[in-house]
């Protein structure tokens, strides 16, 4: 049997002993008169968070398209689609699930969802992390005692604190996604069973209709569909598509 | 009745602690009644020695701020920042005092299976022992019982000092206070015995025992001396404090706080303060043994307090570099501890002796 290999631990002589306790204690020293302290008063001053910082969610419902993605894609189930007054479906996060991974903002089609470097939310119970739509629309109440930000800067291998004054901004400003402008196509009319779903689902109204010659007829409004996909993942025989809109 | 006032006053009298700074202040004082006596009585030496320095003056201040320089100084080695928040333009400085203020609040909880007499009695009982040798240890010239034995008899009470924290673990009747007394009663007599080597190292070397006479012998300080034995009293120090490389004991991670885990109030509160008394005292027998005591150059105007002042700065210098162990050095293991008294400090303090026997009979020739 091949026996095992023992590990050992790494071996010093004298001198080198005495070398490495006189440099551990002289860097304590120097450190105890100058010391590099790390610690960041919060909420005195604030951690300056990089601008991908995945903090509290925003929503904007103006540019919301009722698309589902970002309820479909959330891998925590944290997003749920509440019907509006206005009869449109608006999505509400509850952040007792949310796991910030910020899918949610990435897929967003319509550009509707927002990041913030706000981390400091704080809730009474378990029940109050659900997020209702309208608390998305505003920031929630933040009390700032911030004088200062700091940033962590890398010297020479060393680990330093740089404290500015002022407060940090804690939105941030992301250029609205490019939008490829998309239209859902039908890819195969033949196997249309006429079920009506993509009319059903249709926010904007952009399908309709028609019975010619006792036959069933959908027809897809280029100008008015947004191309939200609602009726591609609805469709129960996967015969809509989105294609890239090539207008002429 | 005025006979025995005035010969009590003639001995108090005729053993002041001198000030020449505050002479004149004195001069005034037979003008008020009785603040004169209570003068007098205050700079009776022996007095003095107990209410002042090396007492409970001195001795408290540094329980109340050492385990804040503690903290301060580990925290700053290790890029943290140690106690803040009270007064924090201060840095926290009284937190000590806030602690004590809670713990004296807080419920003494005696739990069912502890042995209740033992276990209440325990701490405050060890608190006022730790205090003992104080009166033997002499600050400068002054000094509450001076004997030509003190240093045998302060080593004699600082060995007491773990029969007490054996005690506490006993009464407490739990399994961490059991495996944390175990252990300590192992590091007892790792540590023991080359400490005690070492004192009576430097014993031989000055000839007598005496500290206020081994501090007119040190013109060359002890640590130059023998610095072997130096080395060893101090990590000795270092061990019986458990000080963080040899906090065997009361291992935070994994007894939670050995001896003392079933303490709670005020009780924790004396126990907490336990270690930073040993480590004064014996940083204070240091001071004694190697550094010279309160000898250093006089500094006019302060009389006696010159002494005062020197023994505890270098007392102070000692306790200081004895708590900085802990921002360097990670906990040994039980076994490692007692290999490390068991072998190298036993030899280390041997030669120590031997280094002592050598210098006298150098002297003698
Ligand atoms: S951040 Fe991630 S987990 Fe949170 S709601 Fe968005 S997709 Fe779901
Ligand atoms: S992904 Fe964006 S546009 Fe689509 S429903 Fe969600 S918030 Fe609205």
């Amino acid at each position: 049997m091949k026996s095992m290999k023992k590990v050992v631990g790494p071996e010093y002589n004298l001198s080198e002993k005495i070398k490495t306790n006189v440099y551990a204690v002289g860097v304590a020293m120097q450190e105890s008169v100058y010391p590099h302290t790390m610690t960041v008063f919060y909420p005195r001053e604030r951690k300056k968070m990089p601008d991908n910082y995945r903090g509290f969610i925003l929503f904007d419902p103006d540019k919301c398209i009722s698309c589902f993605n970002c309820s479909f894609v959330c891998p925590a189930n944290a997003i749920r689609m509440k019907e509006a007054p206005n009869k449109r479906y608006y999505p509400t996060v509850d952040y007792g699930r949310c796991i910030f991974c910020h899918f949610c903002i990435d897929s967003c089609s319509g550009g509707a969802l927002k990041a913030t470097k706000i981390h400091d939310v704080a809730y009474k119970d378990m029940d109050e992390m659900f997020t209702p739509t309208e608390e998305m629309i505003e920031l929630p109440e933040i009390i700032r005692e911030d004088k200062k930000y700091v940033e962590y800067e890398i010297e020479e291998d060393d680990l330093h604190l740089k404290r500015t004054k002022g407060e940090d901004y804690l939105f941030v400003e992301v250029p609205p996604p490019i939008q490829i402008p998309m239209v859902s196509q039908c890819i195969d009319r033949a196997n249309c069973i006429g079920c009506r779903v993509c009319e059903e689902m249709c926010e904007s109204g952009a399908i309709s209709s028609s019975v010619e010659n006792g036959m069933l007829r959908m027809k897809i409004d280029t100008d008015k569909c947004t191309g939200c996909g609602l009726c591609v993942k609805e469709c129960s025989m996967q015969i809509l598509m989105l294609k890239k809109l090539e207008r002429k | 009745m005025m006979e025995m006032i005035d010969t009590l006053m003639e001995t108090v009298m005729s053993n002041q602690v001198s000030i020449p700074l505050i002479e004149p202040m004195l001069d005034v004082l037979p003008e008020i009644p009785m603040l004169q006596y209570m003068v007098a009585f205050m700079l009776w030496k022996p007095l003095f020695a107990i209410l002042i320095c090396p007492g409970l003056t001195v001795g408290g201040l540094t329980l109340l701020f050492f385990p804040w320089i503690e903290r301060k100084l580990c925290g700053r080695a290790q890029w943290r920042v140690g106690p803040h928040e009270i007064v924090w333009w201060l840095g926290g400085v009284i937190q000590l005092l806030a602690d004590t203020l809670r713990f004296l609040f807080q419920e003494v909880i005696v739990h069912k299976d502890a042995h209740r007499p033992y276990f209440l009695q325990f701490p405050f009982l060890s608190f006022t022992i730790f205090l003992l040798p104080l009166l033997f240890i002499p600050a400068g010239t002054i000094v509450a019982i001076q004997t030509p034995y003190a240093i045998q008899i302060i080593l004699a009470l600082v060995c007491l000092f773990p029969l007490f924290i054996l005690g506490l673990g006993w009464a407490s009747n739990s399994r961490f206070a059991y495996i944390g007394t175990v252990r300590e009663a192992f590091m007892y007599f790792a540590y023991e015995i080359p400490f005690i080597i070492a004192a009576i190292a430097m014993i031989i070397l000055y000839g007598t025992s005496d500290p206020l006479l081994m501090a007119s012998r040190q013109s060359i300080p002890g640590i130059i001396l023998n610095p072997v034995a130096a080395l060893v009293f101090f990590i000795g120090a270092a061990m019986a404090t458990g000080r963080m490389p040899f906090e065997i004991a009361d291992s935070d991670q994994e007894l939670c706080a050995g001896p003392h885990v079933e303490y709670s109030g005020i009780a924790f509160g004396l126990i907490y303060v336990l270690c930073y008394e040993k480590a004064y005292i014996l940083s204070a027998l240091m001071t004694i043994l190697f550094l010279g005591g309160g000898s250093g150059p006089v500094i006019a105007g302060l009389g006696d307090l010159s002494g005062v002042l020197w023994f505890v700065v270098k007392t102070y210098l000692v306790l200081t570099t004895l708590f900085m162990l802990r921002a360097v050095y990670p906990r040994y293991r039980l076994d490692q501890g007692l290999k490390l008294g068991w072998s190298p400090m036993l030899c280390l303090a041997l030669i120590g002796l031997a280094i002592s026997l050598v210098v006298v009979a150098v002297r003698v020739i």
